[in-house]
């Protein structure tokens, strides 16, 4: 009787343990960057941008979208089924405040086979820009932008489904408040 | 020669009966108590062990509803942004600088073709998030709302300009190909 109970005992540590496992193999299959390494930047940097919204966030802001403006509704279906959005932006008045060691960290997370790139544009005088996606079954279930420029830095996550045709369209259409960021960004667009 | 013996045993016996006496005296009911091995008295942990496979049970339930729920509750973004790409894009709407404060959730209005199909499905998804939202939760809402505009402008931008560069005819494109 005892090896009976002592065999069922058995059965569910080893179920408890197959459904841990199964818990670890799913968080470690998440398209979400950690980007933590990348924090000490930020006291070097002029500007600094961190966000970081999850699904409960991304939801809670939805509420308040306007159904009736076309932009806003838009960016609604855009970012509805949307699980993350995870941005760190840093400006440096100088060049050279990062190296390549200190995104190492990101490159790594993105050497999974998981995530493929798509995009690299490398440039001596603007900087890298590699745009990564992450695909299951034909669908987009992640986006990351890494753009590594001479005096900026600035690393874009989505997790969920995305549309990267909309996203890009959406340039110029968001009512966002101005924080400083990237002020001459404008500039170089109309200049090319 | 008389059948007392067959009626009270009383008289001369005939040797015929005698025998079959006998030989059928060995299967007659002999009293003597009910004797059951001591392995098969019934323990109190077989009722643990019964217990034990109910909460098994009752927990893999659990955890299979749990997961069923999740991936319900997963299904139903994906579904309504699956829709979203194949819908023709729509022509660029009027600016109009969103003034992102106290709003009323307001039903979509049913003027375009292509979102008819998806009304019902949404409104259902967002049934429960109706309700008027308390004033700690309208400035949660609009604080996020700030970071996720801001988000998706870095987002756009960026890859707009992957896009300006990429198709520029000093800059290397050192690998491109196509998704889907």
């Amino acid at each position: 009787m005892k090896s009976l109970f002592h065999h069922t005992y058995l059965k569910l540590l080893i179920v408890a343990s197959f459904l841990t496992m199964a818990v670890q193999v799913s968080q470690a299959q998440t398209p979400r960057l950690q980007l933590n390494s990348l924090d000490h930047l930020a006291a070097k940097a002029s500007e600094t941008v961190d966000v970081s919204i999850d699904e409960r966030l991304i939801q809670t802001a939805l509420k308040i979208f306007k159904d009736e403006d076309p932009d806003e509704r838009e960016i609604k279906k855009l970012v509805s089924g949307l699980k993350g959005i995870y941005v760190k932006s840093f400006e440096f008045d100088k060049e050279g405040e990062y190296s390549a060691t200190d995104l190492q960290a990101v490159r790594a997370q993105l050497q999974d086979p998981a995530w493929s790139r798509i995009v690299n544009v490398s440039s001596k005088k603007e900087g890298n820009i590699e745009v990564y996606l992450r695909m299951l079954n034909d669908q987009i279930t992640g986006l990351a932008v890494l753009s590594a420029e001479l005096k900026e830095l600035t690393i874009v996550n989505l997790i969920g489904p995305v549309d990267l045709e909309k996203l890009t369209k959406l340039e110029g259409r968001l009512g966002v408040p101005e924080l400083g960021i990237e002020p001459a960004k404008p500039k170089t667009k109309n200049e090319q | 020669m008389n059948d007392d013996y067959l009626w009270d045993k009383s008289g001369e016996p005939d040797p015929e009966v005698q025998r079959l006496e006998q030989l059928l005296g060995t299967l007659r009911y002999q009293e003597k108590p009910l004797e059951l091995p001591e392995q098969i008295t019934p323990s109190r942990s077989t009722n643990h062990v019964f217990l034990l496979a109910i909460a098994a049970t009752i927990l893999m339930a659990l955890v299979a509803a749990g997961l069923w729920l999740k991936a319900r509750h997963n299904q139903v973004p994906q579904d309504q942004l699956a829709i979203a790409p194949s819908s023709p894009s729509t022509p660029e709407p009027q600016k109009d600088a969103a003034s992102p404060d106290k709003q009323k959730v307001v039903n979509p209005p049913t003027t375009n073709s292509g979102e008819t199909e998806r009304k019902p499905h949404v409104a259902r998804a967002k049934l429960p998030t109706k309700p008027a939202l308390s004033p700690k939760e309208q400035d949660e809402a609009l604080a996020a709302k700030q970071q996720l505009m801001l988000a998706l402008r870095l987002a756009s931008e960026k890859l707009n300009e992957v896009q300006r560069r990429a198709v520029g005819p000093t800059t290397p494109i050192k690998n491109q190909h196509k998704v889907g």
